[in-house]
């Protein structure tokens, strides 16, 4: 094994492996002589853990401003649905409104932890706020009809939907995120807590479709189960959703009460993430180019 | 008696299963006495020899974790079997969902310890009457939101962040069962000022603090946590 050509070898993928071991450089330089051979792949991975599990504030703040992105994009379509006449029925509204409200904290601590981190906070594109709502932008930045595609604001089963795809990717793309925090205890708990109230709003969503009926009897269920989409045009959003093996673990190999863990149990126990390429490709027709 | 050999009571020590070691010898010692009723209820204080010895570092986290999942595990497959009065055939149905679930989350929890995990549990309910509805939606609320702050808290103190991917993935399930049963229980509570503060985050507590609660509301086996990081 020669430890000076797996380092050249990082060096060709990750030129920056050096700045990353930044003030252990020279315990590298006293591997070759000191260390037994024997120890040495133990004191590699220490070494590399300690390299790649802390992100850079640069990293942190880039997945905190995807996130703001999304709670914005969230944000504007609870807003404008909220206050579109005639779209929600009366008993639905506090809940909605209840949504609106905690999206509109999530961008507010965002934007403060990016701040606070020396970030430069995300402001969508066109920003042109309304001027008693800096979180609001009416026009020029959104489209949550797609293209005209989704009724969104004129057919509450579409408006559900549209809600229940956004929870539901919301939570995903957290869940995408969290290896970013590993190196920061606090930020870390609080990225769990943020996609734990995007879970909640999922849940919300998915039982008002279900007491709508408007989708099929007794359906959806709160939580993912397989890859369902709420319909077929959103399919992409649940790809993944269907994974059955965690850590190793066959969930579905698993035994319960009767015999084994069935697949809608299994993979509706966890949601799965989602890669920000993925996500981003997932909500761009929903943004005016 | 027989020495156990120091490898050997090495690797129990490691593996969490000082249990079986401890309780076996308890009772060495206290069969044939006649007074093994005052020696029993003696061993209630923490870390008596009968408590469960949950390990140390993420062996102990992962032990903490499948204690909760084991109690909400039981506590809906009671749900399922003395169901509340007037329950749909649509409750009946997520209710089964719920505890299907939390029998996943348990399952896997206990695979991944494999000789590390800790025996199963006792549990007992005590003021939940499963047959009346607010009784049960308020104490599944009160389980599931214990469990949410119970995982966000752990996830920082694990040392491989492999286990942290596989939390998350589970946590959110919990909270999608909370919104749920708040939601049964009154509708549009899903997450409303009871639990979510202004900052729109959710909850998280320490380990200690929450398998404390977990002890005095749902479990009877007692647990030497003393290795628990917190």
């Amino acid at each position: 094994m020669n430890f000076r050509n797996i380092l050249q070898e990082i060096e060709k993928t990750d030129p920056d492996i050096y700045d990353r071991l930044s003030g252990r450089r020279h315990i590298l330089k006293s591997f070759g002589s000191k260390v037994a051979l024997a120890a040495l792949p133990i004191a590699l991975g220490s070494l590399f853990k300690k390299a790649y599990g802390q992100t850079s504030t640069a990293g942190i703040v880039y997945s905190l401003n995807f996130a703001l992105e999304l709670e914005y994009l969230e944000y504007n379509f609870y807003y404008q649905g909220n206050n579109t006449g005639g779209l929600i029925p009366a008993a639905d509204l506090p809940g909605f409104q209840t949504i609106a409200s905690q999206e509109l904290e999530h961008i507010n601590f965002l934007t403060s932890v990016i701040t606070t981190l020396g970030g430069v906070p995300y402001t969508p594109s066109n920003y042109n706020p309304a001027s008693n709502n800096p979180a609001y932008i009416p026009t020029g930045t959104y489209d949550f009809t797609a293209g005209s595609i989704f009724p969104t604001f004129s057919n509450y089963s579409t408006f559900l939907v549209l809600a229940q795809t956004f929870e539901d990717t919301g939570v995903r793309a957290y869940k995408g995120q969290t290896p970013v925090f590993f190196g920061s205890a606090t930020l870390l708990q609080q990225v769990l807590e943020l996609s734990c109230v995007e879970g909640r709003h999922a849940a919300h969503v998915r039982l008002v479709r279900r007491m709508t009926g408007a989708a099929a009897p007794d359906y959806p269920a709160p939580w993912i189960t397989n890859n369902i989409p709420p319909i077929v045009a959103l399919q992409a959003n649940y790809l993944g959703e269907d994974n059955v093996t965690q850590q190793g673990v066959v969930i579905t190999s698993l035994k319960d009460i009767t015999g084994t863990i069935p697949e809608a149990s299994a993979t509706a126990a966890f949601d799965e993430p989602l890669l920000q390429s993925t996500v981003t490709s997932l909500i761009a027709p929903f943004f005016l180019t | 008696m027989k020495m156990l050999n120091k490898p050997a009571y090495n690797k129990v020590e490691e593996t969490g299963k000082a249990y079986d070691v401890s309780r076996r010898r308890f009772f060495q010692l206290a069969g044939g006495v006649a007074g093994a009723g005052i020696l029993l209820s003696a061993c209630h204080k923490r870390s008596g020899p009968t408590d469960v010895y949950i390990g140390s570092g993420d062996i102990a986290l992962l032990n903490y974790l499948y204690i909760l999942e084991q109690v909400e595990a039981a506590f809906y497959t009671q749900a399922v079997t003395t169901n509340y009065y007037g329950i749909t055939k649509s409750e009946l149905e997520l209710l089964t969902d719920v505890r299907d679930q939390e029998i996943a989350h348990r399952e896997f929890l206990r695979t991944l310890l494999g000789a590390n995990a800790i025996p199963a549990i006792n549990t007992a309910f005590k003021g939940v009457t499963f047959a009346e509805r607010t009784s049960f939606l308020t104490n599944a609320t009160q389980l599931e939101d214990l469990v949410i702050s119970g995982i966000n808290g752990a996830a920082p103190l694990f040392s491989d962040t492999d286990y942290v991917v596989s939390l998350g993935k589970m946590v959110t399930v919990e909270a999608r069962h909370s919104a749920y049963f708040r939601d049964l229980n009154s509708y549009n509570s899903f997450a409303d000022s009871t639990i979510i503060g202004s900052t729109g985050l959710d909850q998280n507590n320490t380990p200690s603090s929450v398998l404390g609660i977990a002890e005095s509301n749902y479990i009877v086996t007692r647990f030497d946590a003393s290795k628990l990081p917190n």
